[in-house]
């Protein structure tokens, strides 16, 4: 059973830690929602990226509905991940066994996220006085400084510690229970979760009458399956639909 | 009044708020945003971090200045390119017409930082709702759609493509809706919830959504049958039966039966994910799936 050195816990815990103090800007939101950069970082930490992204491609299909309206995520995608993919490339699991992990890491990594606002409102009362003093100085220091700091206390020994002594013993586990109908019944739950993800995004979008270009998507993408069509030219069908759907409804209205 | 005087001599005078200034705003607020998230304030520290160069630059006055600085601070919570875009420029808009009236001494038609907060607090949860479903809903996950088979084949690019797309492509149309907001002042919120071309867009991009969530489900949503039982010697594999009916019909089903719970039981993850997880587990363990 391989182990993860301490520079190469370290490393990940560091990377989780930047993407969920937020601190390179709106660009954290799809590192924060997604789990794909994340798993590219374990894979590149670990010397397994082509196992790592193909582990990660199958926990991403989980999240895909991951939109935090309001800033709560019920489960962090990118926490699942760091945990998730490094257990499984340690354990050279399937991807669908990978999933069963993320889902619970994920959870428990969301009320850390919550304990980071708890944090941050004490430690940033003192923002009314410096606005007050119009001390400049001190507002970057409370808006940026301080948060990210904080954010790297907390995550840097939590995930650190999560990989380091955990991630193998996890690893062992589930390898022990891996014969007969425990590993049947991962595989069955990894499958179906997915559907999960596209259900929240259907209903993100919100227009029913717009339904029918999902089915039609659907049974293309079920009837062609043969032709391997990859999902950029998929895309560009869309892309085009959309175009004559705005191109239609619009000549309907009057000018 | 010696403090009207002051305010009315030249150096005094707001200086012009430039397309400089507006790209440095929004920078600024796009870098902060959720970086120092309380629960007493939200994102107005961010909101406050983002304005201060423009601030500076229409008071003059340390007094005004300061006020300025601390009505920002207060309960601001919103999406960041939406919601966080146009308010920063109808803010910047509004704080200008504030600032100029002041400098001119007719303080009568200045916006009143009531009208100045009432407008971000009024506006900020119909544009985060917008902006959460387009941006984190439909826009990233078109995306990740579109790179989700590279990664699945193991390569890097499945994770860099929708990372750097997405967040180039949020931080220029962040940038559009800053421009747009000063430009129209309050009359921006109205372009973007009931504008047309904005909701040609929204129609848009809900088209090409769907259309690739459907593709997502016919390529990897993976519920299949491991039924089969003999009748008078002759085996019958439930998922062959199925197939020949319609092909892909038990992922579908999953898709739908997922959404209209969503329809019918309220939208909640987390109860969503446990009756999927339960359900899947029962029927895998009964071997029917």
């Amino acid at each position: 059973m391989a182990t993860l050195s301490v520079g190469q816990a370290l490393i990940i815990a560091i990377w989780v830690a930047i993407v969920m103090s937020r601190g390179i800007g709106y660009a954290t939101l799809t590192l924060r929602f997604s789990p794909l950069m994340t798993g590219l970082v374990v894979g590149i930490v670990t010397g397994h990226i082509t196992e790592a992204m193909i582990i990660t491609a199958a926990i991403q299909l989980v999240y895909m509905g991951a939109v935090a309206p309001g800033g709560a995520l019920p489960s962090e995608p990118a926490i699942a991940a760091a945990i998730a993919v490094t257990v499984a490339v340690l354990g050279d699991f399937t991807p669908e066994k990978a999933v069963a992990i993320a889902v619970p890491v994920g959870i428990l990594g969301s009320y850390a996220y919550q304990f980071r606002f708890f944090l941050n409102t004490f430690a940033l009362r003192i923002l009314d006085k410096y606005a007050a003093e119009v001390n400049d100085r001190g507002i970057f220091t409370s808006v940026i400084i301080i948060p990210i700091v904080i954010s790297f206390i907390l995550y840097v020994p939590l995930v650190f510690v999560a990989l380091y002594f955990g991630a193998p013993v996890v690893a062992d586990f589930v390898n022990s229970i891996s014969d007969g109908p425990v590993i049947h019944v991962l595989e069955v739950v990894g499958g179906g979760l997915a559907a999960l993800g596209i259900a929240v995004i259907m209903h993100v979008i919100g227009k029913k009458e717009l339904l029918l270009f999902f089915f039609l998507a659907y049974f293309m993408s079920v009837a062609l399956k043969g032709l391997e069509i990859n999902t950029v030219t998929y895309a560009i069908f869309g892309a085009i639909l959309a175009g004559l759907y705005v191109l239609f409804t619009r000549r309907k209205e009057p000018a | 009044m010696n403090t009207e005087e002051k305010r009315q001599t030249p150096e005094n005078y707001p200086e012009p708020i430039t397309k400089k200034d507006l790209l440095k705003a929004w920078s600024r607020w796009w870098w902060a945003n959720e970086i120092p998230h309380t629960f007493d304030r939200m994102v107005a520290p961010s909101f406050l971090f983002g304005m201060m160069p423009i601030l500076k630059k229409l008071y003059k006055d340390k007094k005004d200045l300061s006020e300025a600085y601390q009505r920002h601070l207060l309960f601001f919570n919103t999406q960041a390119i939406w919601g966080g875009g146009t308010l920063t420029g109808i803010t910047a808009s509004l704080e200008e017409s504030r600032a100029k009236a002041f400098a001119e001494g007719k303080e009568d038609e200045a916006p009143s930082p009531d009208m100045i907060n009432n407008t971000k607090v009024g506006l900020m949860g119909a544009l985060a709702g917008i902006g959460d479903a387009i941006d984190s809903g439909t826009v990233q996950y078109i995306f990740i759609a579109i790179a989700l088979p590279w990664a699945m084949a193991g390569s890097p690019i499945g994770a860099l493509f929708p990372f750097i797309c997405f967040t180039l492509v949020t931080y220029l149309y962040g940038y559009y809706f800053v421009r747009m907001g000063y430009g129209l002042g309050r009359n921006a919120a109205k372009e973007i919830l009931a504008g047309s071309r904005i909701k040609t867009m929204i129609d848009a991009l809900s088209v090409l959504g769907l259309f690739m969530m459907g593709i997502l489900a016919g390529s990897y949503v993976k519920v299949s049958s491991s039924l089969s039982f003999t009748l008078s010697e002759k085996e019958f594999v439930l998922q062959d039966i199925l197939d020949s009916i319609l092909p892909g019909l038990l992922p579908l089903l999953t898709v739908l039966g997922v959404y209209l719970y969503f329809d019918k039981k309220g939208f909640n993850i987390t109860r969503g994910l446990l009756w999927l997880t339960g359900t899947l587990i029962v029927l895998g363990a009964i071997r029917i799936l």
